[in-house]
């Protein structure tokens, strides 16, 4: 149980996120803000620019959640 | 030591059932998102479209809308709910005359099929027939037409709702109220903590895990709702909640693709707000002991 324990703690790091998380929480993170990015976009800002500056910009924001949150 | 492969074993029918049952029509629904698919277009058959149902969806204004009434319907509906229940579970730990009776019968509306529960209110708020109508203008003068005032249905819909489900979040705040050991609340006493202190500081973080839970079920069952509301009112102004407009677009109008996008989208605002709840309840957050 003990161990179950630490090996737990040592998969969650201290990101900027404002909550402890492991790396299942930061692809689920990385995959709402996703969704969520294209969705505004397709709403307030297709008309300006294409969709695929949304894919980028969500698969940067992605990475950097992934690796630094 | 235990063969981690038996546990794989043991589980490997439920993961099966769960595969085929649940995440195989998740998938299906998520193709079927991304296509037009309607049996009364001139294109019968499934065209690619891309992105085309989601663009729709997000200038579509009924749907905005019913995603709007169905987060009023779901606050209103679940914090009335987790109040009541809150105060019911409570009262139902200590002893009073007459307390099975109260018990049996607090429970019967959750022994009641939805649709039943749709018709039975149906028949109390009906104009002209019901006995609600009748003694709100008899008594204060107050015209009372579910068809016509699009924010009386949706209170109708809060407290038909409210009825049917507080006495499943009192049973479950009542289990959550019942494991609270007794010492940390009798500390705090003797420490002279006021009432509402024991109640922030010793039973809120202990139920925190029920809470949690019931709220989930709550919300899911809340987004969903279509037939309690649907029986009540007909899918009529105020009551136009999610579960019933996707309803309206993938069978009176057999629009499958952009019904399946609506479904996409309902189901990831569920998860984003389950999570955030998650998060904000579930001691997560840094600095917080859990």
């Amino acid at each position: 149980m003990q161990e179950q324990q630490e090996q737990r703690e040592k998969k969650e790091i201290g990101g900027f996120l404002p909550f402890h998380t492991n790396a299942f929480d930061r692809v689920f993170i990385s995959v709402v803000i996703l969704i969520g990015i294209h969705l505004l976009w397709l709403r307030f800002m297709e008309a300006a620019l294409p969709i695929e500056v949304a894919t980028v910009i969500s698969l940067v924001i992605g990475y950097y959640v992934v690796r630094r949150g | 030591m235990r063969n981690p492969r038996t546990g794989w074993l043991l589980l490997s029918p439920t993961l099966i059932i769960l595969l085929i049952f649940g995440f195989a029509p998740f998938l299906y629904v998520l193709f079927v998102g991304f296509n037009q698919w309607n049996v009364f277009s001139a294109d019968d058959g499934l065209v690619f479209n891309g992105l085309d149902n989601f663009r729709r969806l997000v200038f579509d204004d009924d749907f905005l809308h019913s995603v709007g009434l169905t987060a009023r319907f779901a606050i209103f509906a679940i914090g009335s709910e987790i109040i009541l229940g809150f105060v019911l579970a409570q009262m139902l730990t200590r002893n009073f005359p007459g307390k099975s009776l109260f018990r049996i019968i607090h429970t019967l509306p959750l022994m009641v099929a939805p649709i039943a529960v749709g018709a039975i209110w149906r028949l109390l708020v009906i104009p002209g027939f019901g006995p609600v109508p009748f003694f709100l203008d008899r008594w204060f003068d107050l015209k009372y037409q579910i068809g016509s005032y699009p924010d009386q249905a949706l209170w109708t819909s809060v407290i038909m709702d409210v009825w049917h489900w507080t006495p499943f979040v009192t049973l479950t705040m009542l289990a959550g109220l019942s494991a609270i050991p007794k010492e940390p609340v009798e500390q705090a006493k003797v420490d002279g903590a006021s009432r509402f202190q024991v109640f922030w500081y010793v039973t809120l973080p202990f139920l925190r895990p029920v809470l949690l839970t019931t709220v989930f079920i709550r919300i899911m069952d809340a987004i969903r709702t279509v037939d309690e509301v649907w029986m009540l009112a007909g899918g009529g102004p105020g009551t136009r909640f999610t579960g019933i407009y996707i309803w309206r677009v993938v069978f009176p109008r057999t629009d499958y693709g952009y019904g399946s996008s609506i479904s996409l989208i309902t189901l990831y605002l569920t998860i984003v707000l389950c999570w955030l709840l998650f998060i904000a309840i579930s001691g997560r957050r840094k600095g917080e002991v859990e």
